[in-house]
């Protein structure tokens, strides 16, 4: 990449920056304020990225440069009806869910014995009692662009969630993120920290829903520390709405021999922009990520996802399934890194890629850097169309041409489907993504 | 007359394949097309499914009445057509079930039929996989995902017995198929015949014409029709090869 910014040259600063300041200085200042100061400065000096930088190739956000954001509202409309409606797994009886409203927590009072295993607080009372803790878990301040938005949300984040996982928990814990707003240009700052303990394991889904007209820019952020031998399966699923924006940033620390599943769920709103930087620190660490990428209509989705290897014999495998139709626009980059001394190092990549209109378009780059010998890593993009074949065989069986396509373009995705180890979640999100499909009418009766 | 194929011409990425066929096939009939590879069989089968990629660039056919050419190829499905695929494609993700309902409920929508719940189907669906002695496995399997050469045969066997087809256009279903194998896909074939049901069978050898012995035999030769007779043509063929055809249209 070529830049033509000198390194010491600070931007003029945009109108979203500005605001972005003003909305820090006028925080009360609480145990965090050293780190956000220096997010703060970080991003004053870095600038928001732009379309020059690389991980933003495909992803021009500099309509909201001029924007001066506010703070999202703390609280919703009829907040507990929402939550038993809006709950992915509402058909799961034995789910949790927890309300985060632009990213404050509702949190019963009798806490500790409502949910076995997994230690539930708001990052607000916890950085009072505990800020060491809170900044051992936020991500370190890093110039990468991809990180960017993340460093605006540490430094402007007003409360959140703390989960530590004490246990092997089999019950899915589920994080209901609502955004509303109560006028125009207003933001929200989700912040998410799941704790795993030593050998403990647990399910966590995220799950973002726009509520009314005008919903806030989203900036969320979520950091995940498996301990020892842990197992964390975690979803994120943004169901952005026509119109919306969201951009997430997800940081996955792993110990030893600890194994985390991820899947990233776009849901092809109005614009997703999600990253997920994970480091492998110790040896028998390993990652299986999923991301499952549809746009539809006009809708632009992008997901970056950055993994290191910092450590020998720590595995990774990521599986990405990108469906575009209309005019949207599907972005997946990857990228693997293994670090000098991370020999015996296993990296998987495969993106495939359904265009479903000759208007939409879909951009994927696999990416290695290798840094250490003994390393076993593979990658493969492919991009296509619905298979001829396939289409004729089903045809001649007497199926609608728009049943037999979308019967196609759902087995596209069965494969990460599959996968799911929770079967309510499993079930939620393909009704969600059957819902995205043409004719998902008749897709719902084959199920 | 169930099928009639007039002076039928097409072309394939820019080549004549067919270059006028003519046949005619009654209520209850079996034909064979016999010929050796690239005779255009194949495409003459594909053709009559209705697959896109082929340009009719002349002639005519007729299905039950109707212009068969003028229909899409879901439209023959429902109308009584069937093709057993010379090569069955894999669908890993669509289900073997859900896809031989939807076919099913499909042509009886179209004939103004109620559609069959599950519990009917699956009745069904367990009583034709008996006869064509197929595993309860492939339940639960995708189409004919992972299946050997063998089972992707008897399952268009079974996909036919269960659409009960007016005309079923077989396409080397003996092809790869063991001798066992072959008695019961014979079977399977045999137990739809009726006098209101039409067989045409495309296949490279005599010997699944022991099997299913058919009314007529043609042997397709160069895009068109050369020879016509009955059974013992097929035999006369595999004694003296398709050079004795040739020969015969030379002289």
């Amino acid at each position: 990449m070529t830049s033509a910014s000198h390194p010491n040259a600070t931007p003029p600063l945009s109108a979203a920056l500005r605001g972005f300041e003003a909305q820090w200085l006028s925080r009360a200042a609480d145990p965090l304020a050293g780190l956000r100061e220096k997010a703060m400065t970080r991003i004053l000096k870095l600038g928001l990225p732009t379309p020059r930088d690389e991980t933003w190739r495909y992803t021009n956000l500099r309509h909201l440069a001029s924007h001066g954001f506010v703070d999202a509202p703390r609280s919703a409309h009829s907040e507990g009806e929402t939550t038993a409606s809006l709950s992915l797994l509402s058909a799961d009886a034995r789910a949790a869910t927890v309300l985060m409203v632009n990213g404050h927590p509702r949190l019963p009072t009798d806490m500790d014995a409502w949910f076995n295993g997994i230690e539930i607080r708001s990052l607000r009372d916890l950085s009072r009692l505990d800020p060491a803790l809170i900044a051992a878990h936020l991500e370190p301040l890093s110039d990468a662009d991809q990180a960017r938005w993340g460093l605006i949300n540490t430094a402007l984040f007003i409360d959140g969630l703390y989960l530590r996982i004490t246990a092997k928990v089999t019950t899915p814990l589920v994080i209901l993120h609502l955004l509303t707003s109560d006028g125009t240009d207003n933001i929200a700052f989700p912040r998410v920290i799941i704790d795993a303990a030593p050998g403990s394991r647990a399910t966590i889904v995220e799950h973002y829903v726009e509520q009314g007209a005008n919903p806030p820019l989203c900036n969320s952020a979520t950091h995940i520390a498996a301990g020892r031998e842990s197992q964390i399966e975690h979803y994120r699923v943004f169901a952005t709405s026509a119109g919306a924006e969201h951009i997430d940033s997800l940081n996955i620390r792993q110990d030893r021999n600890s194994h985390c599943k991820q899947f990233t769920i776009a849901l092809g709103g109005g614009l997703v922009r999600s990253t997920l930087e994970a480091d492998l620190q110790q040896p028998g660490a390993s990652l299986d990520s999923y991301s499952l990428l549809v746009g539809h209509e006009s809708r632009h989705v992008d997901c970056v996802n950055v993994v290191t290897h910092n450590a020998q014999h720590t595995a990774s495998k990521q599986t990405a399934r990108a469906i575009a139709s209309g005019t949207s626009r599907v972005v997946f980059n990857s990228k693997v890194v293994v670090s000098v001394g991370a020999a015996h190092a296993e990296s998987q990549q495969s993106c495939r890629g359904l265009l479903l209109s000759s208007s939409a378009e879909i951009d994927t780059r696999p990416q290695l850097e290798i840094h250490a010998d003994e390393v076993k890593c593979a990658h493969g993009a492919t991009i296509g169309r619905l298979d001829p074949d396939m289409l004729f065989y089903m045809l001649s069986r007497g199926l609608d041409r728009d049943t037999a396509q979308s019967l196609l373009v759902y087995a596209f995705l069965a494969d990460v489907l599959t996968d799911m180890s929770v079967p309510s979640a499993r079930s939620a999100i393909e009704d969600a993504l059957i819902a995205q499909l043409p004719d998902s009418q008749l897709l719902h009766k084959f199920r | 007359m169930l099928l009639k194929i007039s002076d039928l011409q097409v072309r394939v990425a820019g080549k004549d394949i067919l270059r006028g066929v003519g046949l005619e096939v009654k209520p209850g009939e079996v034909h064979a097309i016999m010929g050796p590879n690239g005779s255009g069989k194949s495409t003459l089968a594909q053709v009559l499914a209705g697959r896109e990629d082929y340009e009719v660039t002349g002639g005519s056919v007729t299905f039950d009445g109707r212009d068969l050419l003028a229909l899409a190829a879901e439209e023959r499905a429902r109308a009584g057509l069937f093709l057993g695929f010379q090569y069955p494609v894999e669908i890993p993700g669509v289900n073997n079930v859900y896809l031989l309902k939807a076919a099913l409920n499909a042509k009886r929508r179209a004939a103004g039929q109620p559609e069959v719940d599950a519990y009917e189907f699956l009745a069904l669906i367990k009583q034709k996989m008996k006869l064509m002695q197929m595993s309860e496995s492939f339940l639960s399997r995708g189409v004919n995902e992972g299946f050997s050469g063998g089972e992707k045969k008897r399952n268009e066997v079974l996909q036919m017995l269960v659409l009960e087809p007016k005309l079923a256009i077989l396409d080397e279903t003996d092809s790869g198929l063991d001798i066992d194998a072959l008695k019961v896909v014979s079977m399977g074939v045999n137990s739809l015949r009726d006098p209101n049901r039409s067989v045409v069978l495309v296949t490279h050898y005599q010997r699944l014409l022991d099997y299913i012995v058919p009314d007529h035999v043609h042997v397709l030769l160069g895009g068109r029709i050369l020879k016509s007779g009955d059974r013992s043509l097929a035999l006369e063929l595999e004694r003296r090869g398709y050079d004795w055809v040739l020969g015969a249209e030379a002289a």
